[in-house]
Order: structure tokens, then sequence, then C-alpha cells
């Protein structure tokens, strides 16, 4: 049966199931359900697809990370990449792979990757550190300063405070480098408190204080480093060498000599070593010494400093007339004072003792600014000129 | 197709048909859904439908790529040899076997299929076309050969659309609109990139701006988009570097890509334009290995160092966007992958243009970035941003698709900053291009297919006639409705005209022939006003810059059109005739 439109209709009391299927809301409502089915197909695929790719991001990303810490770079970037393949925006693939690339050298790239995670995440600790690492190495100190001192206060997931004890200590180091040890000593001030006692950590402030020139600082990081481990040599080098600089002879020859029996060979300490034990013998204002001991260093000092005089008056001495004049009065003193420095007259006349170590200070500190810092005895006095009279 | 609707016919309330016959006459005649599914309104529905459909089509289509790279190449961003190389031979020698055998329709791009199906087959794009482009063009991708998702998606999207229409029984018109709806939601969710899909659609393939088309376009496209975010997430193709231009002298650097890129599209279409004949004439037999042979091909410049020349490189343009490689490298990278596309294509592999396209825009932004830096230090634009400008290059010089070209970068990028070097450097593409190749990538393929579709590029710059173009000097043809008839008859003998305009008060315009007023004065109305005696319809008027198509309409009813100002109504600039219209075109047509 056909109608006016020319389209077959069903016979009267039929039902007509194509006619019906043909109706444009019918075939909507049947393209609906049909997109509805589709679209949890693609939702059944879309979960066996991403959970794939996580399984081979986390996969690459495991070899990397161990490739990683046996400092494998290349193998690293490589499985970093690898990784980034199957999750391009996963934080710490890029992190991983900013590292790697830091270790290769490539820094450029690697600071494209960090600046990118650091938009994402600005107070991540481990980015702070990595730009200013690498802002360390371009030389750009303002901006690794920045990213240290972000480092030190940025949040991290693990180890928070080792974390943020390695950040400050890599910042201290970067001060030093540049010379600015007034903010270098105030973060390892702060880097050392509440720090705990662990010795190796001590023995690393006590370093770093020696570097800042804080040896108060520097000697008691040694020795509560030293409470644990007596017997580390590099730790009553270290301590020696701070009490020495503090003056405290008699406990640097201590450390020094602890230190060289542990390691003879070391160099350093033996010279201090050697100076100290000078500074202790030649230091007439030591108390609880006899007059005839302290007349007799007295004249040996007078009789050092004479010599040292003559010696820095010689024409090899670089041309300075204001020097010269001043030696010419030193020498002259000198030569005034040399008949009433005996042992007799310095036993009887303790002003005496006093009037002639000032000259012998004043010959030891003019000759050391005129020929440079002497050595041995002379330096000796000249440490000692230091410790009794101050700078 | 259903009869329109029918507000007149419904059934009086309370008298429901009582058989099946009635209820069938009842849905002809016109039932309530005629009225709410009225076909324009029924279209713009269709086009949401259409764009879920092409977005789930797309995604899946993202899916299988990726699985047949795993499975074809490897896991790992380091592929070994024996994989780079018979990875991309193997499966294309499958991909020819299943072109030849099972999807002919499948070959090449999509673009221009798209095209043929609007302009040629009425929007009916075969069902197995769609399929055959999903498998083979995800085998040839993920298998290494340097061809494109997007321009496979936007075929897949047109097709799922026709077939949608088909099944809606679609009138013949928006059967031929259906496909560019369903092609801007596939390219939309391909490139995650709704204006740029748009944009496309109207520019290379429907080629006009209509309201109607338009609507039903962007809803496509964004609906894919949704569908597409939904599986995918919005994450853009690329990341984005920071973009900046400092100084406006550094505009002379884009100008040089510009440049460089014209050049580089010159070089890469006439590779096509010689290639792809060439490939076309060979014995049939040579079809079956012509993509094994490409793939061959192109897995030994990966194993000699270049993988990056793979498959779409999307994430090798994020690299060379985030300074990963040297300039030199890039610009090397952008030679290779312009052989590995040419042997790609030209083989007759199914897959797209756009990705190499971008990639090679990229690699050569990114390298002419890269030398200026070497040799002006102090140039700001990145690596990042150079590449970028340089995509936006390559879609202008190469694709012909210079407003596409802009917004696609405006678009990828979300950065505006970016706007006047893409828009610099993209003009200098386009011109070169168009200087040294004057033939479209699109056209050219069209042509060597034997068809013969509208180009878009040709339609776009063809000369439009005006009405002022041919109408004539006003002169002595203008009567005045407040004049009596025999002044009127007066002026009329004096004028060489047989008709006269009549200039009505207080507005409009009507006409009357000499014959006419002559008829009047034997009736004795000689001292009457002309407005009374005049019929009170007036006649249509057009204005000087109106098309000469609109006069069309009117002078074939009227012997004389009046052509008025804009501002006055009343001032007349011309006048034209039908005669008038058919010289200028008889003009126009002999050049």
């Amino acid at each position: 049966m056909v109608d006016s439109y020319g389209e077959r209709v069903a016979s009267p009391g039929r039902f007509n199931l194509r006619f019906y299927l043909r109706q444009q809301p019918v075939i909507l409502t049947i393209v609906s359900v049909l997109l509805v089915f589709a679209f949890l197909f693609v939702t059944g695929l879309s979960g066996i697809y991403y959970s794939q790719r996580r399984a081979l991001g986390a996969r690459w990303f495991n070899r990397g990370s161990i490739d990683l810490k046996n400092s494998q770079f290349s193998a690293a970037e490589t499985e970093f990449r690898s990784a980034l393949l199957y999750s391009r925006d996963d934080f710490a693939y890029q992190l991983n792979l900013a590292e790697a690339l830091v270790g290769m050298k490539h820094t450029e790239e690697a600071s494209s990757y960090l600046l990118n995670l650091w938009e994402r995440e600005p107070d991540n600790g481990r980015v702070n550190l990595e730009l200013g690492r690498i802002a360390a190495q371009d030389g750009k100190i303002r901006e690794a300063r920045r990213y240290y001192h972000d480092a030190v206060y940025a949040a991290w997931p693990v180890n928070e405070e080792q974390k943020r004890r390695e950040a400050r200590t890599e910042l201290i180091e970067l001060l030093l480098r540049v010379n600015d040890r007034a903010q270098a000593e105030a973060e390892l001030i702060a880097l050392s408190e509440g720090a705990g006692n662990d010795p190796e950590q001590q023995e690393k402030f006590g370093k770093l204080f020696l570097h800042v020139q804080d040896y108060e600082r520097a000697l008691a990081a040694y020795r509560t480093s030293l409470k644990s481990n007596q017997h580390n040599a590099e730790c009553l080098s270290g301590a020696g060498y701070a009490a020495f600089q503090l003056g405290r002879y008699t406990q640097a020859q201590d450390y020094f000599r602890a230190a060289l029996a542990l390691d003879p060979k070391d160099t350093v300490s033996v010279d201090l070593l050697r100076t100290s034990e000078l500074v202790v013998r030649m230091d007439p204002f030591r108390r609880e010494i006899p007059s005839a001991e302290r007349a007799r260093i007295v004249k040996s000092a007078f009789g050092i400093a004479g010599d040292r005089l003559r010696a820095c008056d010689t024409p090899k001495s670089p041309p300075n007339v204001a020097g010269s004049a001043r030696t010419m009065n030193l020498t002259d003193e000198w030569a005034a004072f040399k008949p009433t420095v005996t042992q007799q007259s310095l036993r009887a006349n303790p002003d005496l003792v006093d009037s002639t170590m000032d000259l012998v200070f004043r010959i030891e500190r003019q000759t050391a600014v005129l020929c440079g810092t002497p050595g041995g005895e002379n330096l000796a006095l000249l440490l000692i000129a230091k410790l009794h009279e101050g700078n | 197709m259903a009869p329109e609707a029918n507000l007149t016919t419904d059934p009086p309330a309370g008298n429901a048909p009582s058989s099946h016959s009635e209820k069938v006459s009842e849905l002809k005649r016109g039932a309530p859904w005629h009225v709410v599914f009225r076909e324009d309104r029924f279209f713009m529905l269709l086009s949401v439908l259409i764009g879920v459909s092409s977005g789930l089509a797309v995604v899946s289509f993202r899916f299988a790529i990726d699985w047949s790279r795993l499975y074809l190449l490897g896991t790992g961003s380091v592929l070994t040899p024996a994989r780079l190389l018979l990875a991309p031979t193997l499966t294309g020698l499958v991909i020819a076997a299943l072109v030849i055998h099972f999807f002919p329709k499948a070959r090449g791009s999509g673009v221009n299929q798209t095209k043929a199906a609007l302009y040629i087959y009425n929007g009916h794009i075969p069902f197995r076309t769609a399929i055959g482009k999903f498998i083979t063009a995800a085998l040839a991708i993920g298998s290494g050969h340097s061809l494109g998702p997007e321009d496979p998606s936007l075929q897949i999207g047109a097709c799922l659309a026709s077939v949608l229409g088909r099944k809606m029984r679609l009138s013949r018109d928006r059967m031929r609109l259906i496909a560019p709806v369903g092609a801007a939601a596939g390219l939309a969710a391909a490139f995650n990139a709704p204006i740029s899909a748009v944009l496309f659609v109207i520019e290379e393939v429907i080629g006009r701006w209509t309201a109607g088309i338009l609507g039903s376009v962007v809803l496509s496209a964004v609906s894919s988009v949704v569908v597409m975010r939904w599986f995918l997430g919005s994450e853009s193709l690329f990341r984005i570097p920071a973009v900046e231009l400092r100084r406006p002298s550094e505009l002379l650097a884009y100008a040089i890509l510009g440049t460089v890129g014209g050049l580089a599209s010159v070089g890469f279409a006439g590779g096509i334009a010689i290639l792809r004949p060439f490939c076309k004439r060979l014995p049939l037999w040579t079809q079956y290995f012509q993509p094994a042979i490409a793939g061959l091909m192109i897995g030994i410049i990966a194993v000699m160092g270049a993988p990056q020349v793979m498959g779409a490189g999307y994430e090798y343009i994020d690299q060379a966007m985030h300074g990963q490689f040297t300039w030199e490298f890039l610009a090397i990278l952008a030679g290779l992958k312009i052989i590995a596309t040419l042997l790609s294509f030209t083989s007759g592999t199914p897959g797209g243009m756009f990705a190499p396209t971008l990639f090679i825009g990229a690699m050569l932004g990114a390298a002419v970035g890269g030398a200026q830096h070497a040799v002006v230090p102090h140039l700001t634009g990145s690596a990042g941003t150079y590449a970028l400008v340089g995509m936006g290059v390559l879609f202008a010089g190469f694709l012909r698709a210079p407003m596409t070209s802009v917004f696609m970068v405006l678009e990828v990028s979300g950065n505006y900053s970016i706007i006047v070097p893409v828009i610099v450097a993209n003009t200098f593409a386009y011109v070169i291009s168009r200087a040294l190749q004057p033939t479209a990538i699109f056209d050219l393929l069209t042509r060597q297919d034997g068809l013969e579709l509208p180009s878009m590029e040709e339609q776009r710059e063809e000369g439009i006639l005006h009405v002022e173009d041919a109408m004539q000097q006003p002169r002595d043809s203008v009567l005045d409705a407040e004049e009596t008839l025999d002044d009127a008859l007066r002026k009329a003998d004096s004028s060489v005209l047989e008709n006269m305009l009549v200039r009505m008060t207080p507005g409009g315009w009507s006409i009357v022939s000499r014959q006419n007023l002559r008829i009047l004065l034997s009736e004795g109305k000689g001292a009457t006003k002309l407005a009374s005696l005049l019929p009170p319809d007036l006649i249509p008027y057009l204005h000087p810059d109106h098309p000469l198509d609109t006069a069309l309409r009117y002078v074939d009813r009227w012997p004389l059109v009046p052509v008025v100002n804009r501002a006055d109504f009343r001032q007349l600039e011309g006048i034209i005739t039908q005669q008038d219209v058919l010289k200028r075109y008889r003009e126009f047509g002999e050049g």
C-alpha cells in the first residue's frame, strides 16, 4: 500500500516496524543509544590504554631511577625520556630527567624542564635545589641564592630536615665561593643550631666554620665530633687549626700531636705543631717561669728580631723609602737597646722585659709588612705579639 | 526527505487516530516532532551527534596509533635498528595489500576526498572508507611512516557524518554540507583546537562563510573536542615555552624565517608535484611495494641517526621547542622530514600531511632561530618561539591556509603576544609560496587525481563584480512624483530613454514608460500630479557596492533599476538595466 507521498505504508491494523525505523526521531534515538554504548566502549578502551601506559611509564622510570642512583646519567636520561612518552607531564619523571640531564651537563635543557616544573610547584625543594645548582654553575649568583633559599624553606616529601640542611650547606658553599663570609656565617649558624651531635655533621660544620673564620664555633663543632670518635685525624687537625687560630697554642699542640699520631704525613699539622711549640717555648709572658728563664727568652727574642731586622734591611728587599726610614729608626732603636739587654738587667728590671719585647714585636710586625710573613721563630714571635697585644 | 512541518494540518485535540494507518497518515501530514525537528534545527542537533561520534572515533584512532607504535616499534624512546628497518617496511606491505584490495579510497590524506564528497558525490562517503582509513593510517603512523593523524581524523569525521546524514535521510543540500561538519569535528578532536579546525574547514573545504553552516561546524567541532578532552585530557599538543618580543626590530628575524619557510614549502610541494605522478605512473604491481620501499628508506634514515622523522613526531616538536637540539641538527631534521614525508605520501600510504608540516615548520623555525642567535646573540626569541612561528609558516606556505595558520599558532600557544611575528612570517611564506608555486597543494593533488574541484584559493581571490561596475550614469532619466503629467511628458520626450524613474514622496522609486504617459495624457489627465496616477507599488533599488549578482534578481522584472546612495535613498547614483549587467559579465569573461 502506497500513501500520497509515494511511500509504502502499512496495511490497516498491521504494525510496520520498518516505517517507524525510518522516522528521524526514532533514528536519532537509536543513534543516541548507540553513541552511549560507543562511549562506554571507548571508556573501557581508555581504561586499558591508560593502565598500560602507566605500567610502561613506571617500568622505565624505575630503570632510570636505578641508573641515576648509579650515576649512569646517559642511560637514565634515555629511560626517563621513555617514561615520559607515557606520561608527558609526570612531575617525578620530568624532575628525574632533569637531574639526569644535569648529570650529563646538559644544563640548558635541564633548566627548561626545571623551570616548567617550578612554574607548577614553586615551593618544591628538589626543583629549587636543582635550579640553584644550575644557576650557581652558570655564575648566576643572585638567582642561585634565591633558589637555594627557596629550597631551604621549601617542602620536601621525605627527610625534610635533612634535605633542608643539605640545601643550606650547598648555599653556604656557594656563599663561600663568592666570598660572602658574613652571609655564609649567618647561614652556618642557622644550620648548626639544633643539628644534633652527629659526628660527621659536626665535622662538616667545623670545616665550614673554619672557612668563615669562626674558629670558636669550629673548635666547638670539632670537639663535639671528637667526643664520638677521638681517632679522626682530620677532625683533630681541624680542631688544632681552630685552637691555633684562637691563640690556644698549648691546646693546638695537643690536637696536632694526636692528629700526627694517626696521620704522620699531614704536613700542615707538622708545620703548625712546630710553630705552636715555638710559640709556647718563646713566650716570655708565660706564667710560672723562672725570671732567669724569662730573661734568657727575651734576650734570645731580641737577638732573633735583630737578625730579622738586618735581613729585611738588605738591598734584596724592595725599595721602600718610608719603610726603610722606619726600619732605620727601629735599627737605631734596636742598637740603642742592645747594651741594656743583658741577662742580668732583664732579671733585675721587669719593665725592661716589657719594653724589650715591645721593641721585638714592633720589629716583627714592621718586617712582616715590609718583607712578608716570616717563618720559624720570627713567625712564633709575631704570633706571640698578636697573642699579647692583639692585632 | 520528510515533508516540511505544517502547523495547520495538526489533528484537532481529542481526536486521536484510531488505527495504525491513521497514525501513519498523521505522521505524513506533520506530527508534532516535525515541528520540533524542523530540518535546520534537526541539523544542529545532528551536528552535536556528529561531533560526539567523531570525537569517539578520533580518540579510538589515537589509541590505535599508539598501540601499533608500541607493538611495532617497541616501548622505549631509543629503538633497535631491526625494528626501525622492519616495522615500516613490513607494515608497508600489509598496508598496500589492504588499500589495493579492500580500501582503495583510504589512500591519501583525506582533505581532498572530503572536498570531493562535498562537490561531486553529494556528501556521500562510504563507511568502508572510514574503517579503511582508521586501520591503514593507524598502522602506517604507528609503524613510523612519516605521516600524521589529523587529515585521516578529518576524513573519518566526514565519513561518520555522511553515514549519519544518510541514515537520517537528509535533503541533498544538507547532505552536501554534512561532510564538512564531520570534517571539522574530526580535525578539531585530532588537533585539540576547535577554532583552527573550524577555520580550516571553512577556508579549505567549504570555501564560504554562511551563518547556517558555521553554526553546525562550530557545534560539531566543540562537541568533538569536549569528548576528546574527556578521554585524553585538555593539555595541548606541545608544552609551550614563554614567548616574548622585546624589540620590534626583531620582526626582521621572523621575516627571514618566513622567507626560508616559503622556500621550503615550495620545495616540499614541488617534490610532491614531481614524485606523486611518477609513482602513480609506475606499473600497477609496484603499488604493492611502494609503501614498503618508502618504509625501508625511512627506516634507513632512522638507523642513520634521525629516528625523529618517524611517525607524527609531536614529541620531537616539543623537544625542539625546548632547545634540545642544535640548530644544525634541526635544519638536518627539517630536510630529512621533507624527504621522509615525500616518500610516505607519494607512495600512497594513507596518512596526513598536517603533522609533518608542523614538524618541518617547527624544526625549520628553531633552526633559523638558532642560526640567527649564533649571528646576532642579543635576539630575545627563544628556540620555542621560533619553532612555534615556524609551524605557522609552513602551514601558510605549504598548506596555503593563511587564516588557519595564524589562528592555529595562537590556539596552540595560547599566547597572543606571538601574533605579530606569526603574521609577518606567514605573510612572507605565503607570498613566496604563491609566487613560486602557483597551484596550492590541495588543488595540485586534486588535479593529479583527475578531479576538478573548486580551488578555494582561487575563489578567495576571484574578483567580484559590483553594481557600480555595470551601472550607467543617471543622465536625464528621473521624473518627480510631484510634477504634473504635462511636465513629465515634456521631460520624457527630451530623454533618449523609453522608461523613466520617478522619485516618490516621501521616499522610494517608481517607473513609468513614455508610452504610458502618453496614454494617460490622452485620457485628459495632463494637469494631474504623477504621484496620483502611478500604481502604489514601488520598485526595488540597489546600492553601488551590491554584488552584480544581486542586480540579476531585478533587472529581468524591471527595465530600469535605480542605484541609490546608501545615506540618502533619494539620491540617484546610477541606473542599471539587464543589458548593462550582461555586457559587464561578457567583458569580465573575456578578461
